[in-house]
């Protein structure tokens, strides 16, 4: 079974500079949400979701400027009756001309024990292999 | 325990529930086969298949004196919508993460 998203985008700027739109609070809200995101293993930020009523709860766990970040991504548990947790994780390589961006969302644990042997998820896995085989460049 | 419909996370957030999902992908049991796998009451193994129908994970369909329970697609239906959801999200982010730079670089 699939349970993760995996995504990888090419840029023509540097890793210094696609990191900076990953990791500094005013080019994250230009493209993702805003945020009050600090680059420090085990800081609890928070983004704003969009319409501002709702958050999604972040902590820092990983932090190797220009090549690793990861983050603890969930939705707030004080105020949702279906409670998720996941990780996020992107990974900055310079290839030649530019970045190449990986973003991987794993880690859902509403799925652990889902996952293995079942042949109910198979046509989960299909649906989303395409999906990804889809957008994947 | 009550039975009220619940949606598809608070269903298999319960473990036995997703033990009962689990036997059942690989073949369709009885309830009563379903039951022997579980150290509970036959009333709380009962509630468990009720959430389950109820919430589309299962059906249920009597062979002679026998009620079987078989995997259905529409609980799972939104599971996959949950991660398809965030799927989209990441696609749309990252383009316009990709709009932005390549607009910078101009």
């Amino acid at each position: 079974m699939q349970k993760e998203i995996k995504h990888t985008f090419y840029f023509s700027q540097t890793p210094e500079e696609v990191w900076a739109y990953l990791t500094k609070p005013e080019l994250m809200e230009q493209w993702l949400m805003p945020s009050d995101f600090q680059p420090v293993v085990g800081y609890h930020f928070r983004f704003t979701n969009p319409g501002g009523l709702t958050f999604t709860i972040c902590e820092v766990l990983e932090v190797k400027p220009f090549t690793d970040l990861s983050y603890v991504w969930k939705n707030d548990w004080s105020k949702t009756k279906t409670p998720f947790t996941s990780k996020v994780n992107w990974t900055l390589t310079s290839i030649e001309g530019g970045t190449e961006l990986l973003l991987v969302h794993s880690g859902f644990e509403l799925f652990k024990d889902l996952t293995a042997h079942n042949g109910g998820w198979i046509f989960l896995c299909n649906k989303l292999g395409e999906l990804l085989k889809a957008s994947a460049k | 325990m009550r039975t009220q419909t619940l949606d598809a996370f608070q269903v298999i957030a319960d473990p036995s529930r997703r033990h009962m999902l689990q036997l059942l992908s690989k073949k369709s049991l009885t309830i009563n086969s379903l039951a022997g796998n579980f150290d509970m009451s036959r009333p709380a193994v009962s509630k468990h298949i009720k959430v389950l129908y109820s919430a589309g994970f299962i059906s249920i369909t009597g062979i002679g004196r026998e009620r079987h329970c078989i995997l259905k697609q529409d609980g799972f239906n939104e599971l996959q919508d949950f991660i398809n959801y965030f799927d989209n999200f990441w696609i749309t982010k990252l383009k316009k993460l990709q709009t932005i730079l390549n607009n910078k670089s101009k």
